[in-house]
Order: structure tokens, then C-alpha cells, then sequence
């Protein structure tokens, strides 16, 4: 039983056009899509577009094929960046749930590899390459546990792009030997979403392992959204939530703010003494 | 001529098939025999568009074409050489768009990831926007036929809450009872090994 996951939807203004792809995916399969918002910050113009509610969309979810659930949309923000100070953390990005950046030099595939909080990595499909993957950086980001993606619609539309596709696609497979690679279509009408069991066919003209391209659209995307939750917690193992405030707890707000944990350890506070 | 079809575990390679045939020769004191494998996969595809009317004349030549065209596009001279010899459309249900591919067990995969790049079928003129959506890959027709009485039979699961009419409802509960296929044998000797791996693969 895999849970099948197309994490880049490109987003549009027609809510109709979102709606249909959205049935389309559910179904072919698939349990979870993800509605892209593209960004490509100017020089110093940075707006980040505020996502549109779910529930705007649908006000009933169509159901996943062959399950009884139904198809779960989340939202997903990409910064295409050709300068290190396109790419800021800011409070802004916490209302998305997946974070991910388009490099487009050496030096910012370096640093997003290694440095910077992102979740997936994309691969131009566009275009040709304009820089090698070095094992260095690729190694790095596997251990961090961020992902490269591969988006197979511009493979669909054009052959000369299907070309350019194919040729990234198999440079990163001998880079980073198949690991934490996901695949996902960047589809902009329904007709360029293709099922789960195409893709992961799709993944083997890439070169992968039947393993690894099955892995591509289910378990690797599910560690995408795993990450993308703890951004937002301490190493994955603390997360703070707001927690509702009682009418009676707001008399005792005044000593409770002098208390800190050290007072609970200990008889006496080392913070309040020195002050 | 007399043909026996002997259903075999083909996992340890070809010493099983070795010891078959010296068995077989033994057996009927005959020394021309030989032993020849038939083995073929077939592709169990969905034709989606987006209008449903669209749908209504599609031919199995026109699927047959468009193939050949898709398969000479992305895989060039050695695609058509393979698509010549083992191909065959083998059923075309043009209601639900249903459509049922035989190729051989060696090539399916490269047929297969031609598929995907399919974006349009051209039929009596007409060009139909459209893509496939491969549900099953089966090593024989009955295998593709019981799956597809279960996914049919989940379509109409999924069609029941869309229903307007009780009239419509009622219609469609039947049809969900009266899915069955006839003859159903449901010995595990009728696949081997590799068609396990499919199968497996393929199940949610």
C-alpha cells in the first residue's frame, strides 16, 4: 500500500483550471498534490504571494482512486534565485508548507546544498545545464535530507525540452547515485499529469533503479513533506503550539512571567538574583 | 501435432527448463522435441480526456498509429524494430476507454515509457486530446480481465455519491452486483514468477 504524492502543481488565478487538475490527480492515484507558487524576485522588489486558502477550492475534496480518503492539497512555495540575496527566511515563508529553490549558478547550488533551509531543490528542465553537479555539495544535501526534483510535464510538451530533461535528469542520477530524488509533473492543464506507475516507468529511462524510481513518487515525497513539517520545529523533536487562552489564567500572568524553568529545578533563580 | 502447455517456474533460470524437456523426451521416447515460451505482457490502459462525447468512435488502428509514432519518436529506429514485431492492440472498449496491449515480456518497458509521451490521438481526422494511463500490466489476458471487473467495479463505487436520480442509484447498485467474470480460475498455477513481481508491484 504506497501513498502516491505530485508535489508541483503550478498554481494558477482560473480556480477552475486548479479544480480539474486536482480531480485528474485524484484520479490517477494520487493522495497528496501540492499547489506550486512560483516566485523570481527582482532586484529589490520581494513580494511573496500569500497563499490561497485550501478550502477556497473545493469544498469537498474529490476522493483518491482505490482509497476512501480524499486527496489532500497543500501549498508550496519556489524562489528562483540567481543571487544569493534572493533567497531570505522570513516569516512569510512559514505560511507554506514545503519551501523549495531553483539555483541557477554554481555558487548558489553550493550554498543551497549545504546552507540554506529549503526542502527540495529543482533541477533545470528548460534549459541546459549551465554549471556540473559536483559530488560535494550533492553528498551534502543527502545528508541533510534535502531532495532534488525532476519535473517530467516540459518532457511532455516539446521534444527538444524532453532532450534537456533527459540529459539533467541522467548527469544527477550519476551524481548522487539515485538517492533522494523525487519526481513530479509542473503540470499547468490536467491533460500533463500522467499516473504513478508512468512515472516511476519514466524514472527508469532516467536511469534509475526500479527501487529507486518507485521510491521517487511515494516514500521519497513523503520525507519531503516530513521535512517541510519540522522546519518549523528544534532538530524535528520539539514543536511549540499556541496554546488557548483561558479566561482564569490571565490574573495569574504576572507571576507566572517572573517564573522561568531554572525556579522549578532549582530553590533559587540565578537570573532574577544578578538583576 | 499435438501441443501440451505446461506452466512452469521460470525464477531459477533455464535449468528447470533443461530438466523439463529431457523429462518430457524420456517420457514420449521422442527425440524431436522442443520446448518453445510464448511469453508476452500485456499493457491494461485507460484513454482520460476531458470530455467524455470525444471518445465515442476512437478505432484501435488509431491507437495502433499513434503508438507507433510515439514509440519512433522517443526511442528512433530500434523502437519501430521492436514495436513491429511484438505489438498488438488487443481490445478497445471506446464507452469506458479501456484498451488492452500486447508486447513481448523482453520490451514491455521500453513500449511502456513511450506510452507516457503520448499527448493526442488522431482518429478519423480528428485530433483528440488526451492521455493514457496505464492501470495493470498482466502476463496474460485473464489476469488483466479479473483485474479490470474489480476496477470497474470500484468506478461505479466512485459513481454512486454523483447519482441524482434514485432511478440512476438504482442502475448503478446493479450493475455493481452483476460484475462478475465468468469462469473465473483461481488457481495460482496460472502465473509464474515474474508475473508475480508485476502484480505485486502494481497492487495498492
Amino acid at each position: 500500500m504506497s501513498v502516491f504524492m505530485d508535489l508541483n502543481i503550478i498554481s494558477s488565478n482560473d480556480k477552475n483550471r486548479l479544480k480539474s487538475i486536482i480531480e485528474t490527480a485524484a484520479h490517477l492515484g494520487y493522495s497528496t498534490v501540492a499547489i506550486n507558487y512560483v516566485v523570481e524576485p527582482q532586484q529589490k522588489k520581494q513580494e511573496i504571494p500569500k497563499p490561497q486558502s485550501v478550502s477556497d477550492i473545493f469544498d469537498k475534496f474529490p476522493i483518491v482512486q482505490g482509497k476512501s480518503s480524499p486527496i489532500k492539497v497543500l501549498n508550496r512555495l519556489t524562489i528562483i534565485a540567481s543571487d544569493a540575496s534572493h533567497f531570505r527566511p522570513t516569516n512569510e515563508y512559514k505560511s507554506f508548507d514545503l519551501v523549495a529553490v531553483y539555483p541557477k549558478t554554481e555558487k548558489l547550488f553550493h550554498a543551497a546544498c549545504m546552507t540554506f533551509d529549503v526542502d527540495i531543490i529543482c533541477i533545470a528542465v528548460a534549459e541546459k545545464q549551465p554549471f556540473h553537479f559536483k559530488r560535494a555539495p550533492v553528498n551534502g544535501a543527502i545528508d541533510r535530507g534535502v531532495f532534488f526534483e525532476t519535473c517530467y510535464a516540459a518532457a511532455i510538451r516539446d521534444t527538444t525540452m524532453r532532450r534537456y530533461t533527459i540529459a539533467n535528469a541522467i548527469s544527477l542520477m550519476e551524481v548522487c547515485k539515485g538517492k533522494n530524488i523525487i519526481m513530479s509533473s509542473g503540470a499547468e492543464r490536467p491533460l500533463e499529469l500522467r499516473g504513478p506507475y508512468d512515472i516511476a516507468n519514466l524514472g527508469l529511462v532516467f536511469s534509475l533503479s526500479e527501487g529507486d524510481a518507485k521510491a521517487a513518487v511515494s516514500t521519497n515525497c513523503r520525507a519531503v513533506l516530513l521535512h517541510g513539517e519540522t522546519r518549523a520545529t528544534a532538530s524535528g523533536v520539539v514543536y511549540t503550539m499556541k496554546k488557548p487562552k483561558t479566561p482564569q489564567k490571565q490574573e495569574e500572568e504576572s507571576p507566572v512571567s517572573k517564573k522561568c524553568m531554572r525556579c522549578s529545578a532549582h530553590s533559587w533563580c540565578p537570573v532574577l538574583t544578578a538583576t | 501435432m499435438h501441443v501440451l502447455e505446461i506452466w512452469y517456474d521460470s525464477s531459477r533460470g533455464n535449468e528447470g527448463k533443461e530438466l523439463l524437456c529431457a523429462f518430457l523426451k524420456k517420457l514420449t521416447n521422442r527425440s524431436n522435441l522442443s520446448l518453445f515460451c510464448d511469453l508476452s505482457r500485456y499493457l491494461l490502459c485507460e484513454v482520460c480526456v476531458p470530455d467524455r462525447s470525444s471518445l465515442q468512435l476512437l478505432e484501435d488502428r488509431s491507437i495502433y498509429n499513434t503508438l507507433r509514432a510515439a514509440v519512433k519518436r522517443a526511442h528512433g529506429d530500434y523502437g519501430s524494430a521492436l514495436f513491429n514485431i511484438g505489438v498488438i492492440v488487443k481490445y478497445l472498449n471506446a464507452h469506458t476507454g479501456v484498451v488492452l496491449i500486447r508486447s513481448r515480456k523482453k520490451h514491455y518497458r521500453l513500449i511502456w515509457s513511450a506510452l507516457s509521451f503520448i499527448t493526442c490521438l488522431e482518429n478519423r481526422g480528428q485530433m483528440v486530446q488526451c492521455f493514457l494511463n496505464c492501470l495493470h500490466v498482466g502476463g496474460t489476458i485473464r489476469t488483466c480481465q479479473k483485474f479490470l471487473v474489480k476496477y470497474n467495479r470500484q468506478q461505479l463505487h466512485r459513481m454512486l455519491p454523483d447519482c441524482k436520480t434514485d432511478a440512476e442509484k438504482q442502475e448503478v447498485r446493479k450493475a455493481i452486483l452483476s460484475c462478475s467474470l465468468s469462469n473465473v480460475r483461481d488457481e495460482e498455477a496460472d502465473e509464474d514468477g515474474s508475473d508475480d513481481d508485476d502484480d505485486d508491484d502494481k497492487e495498492t
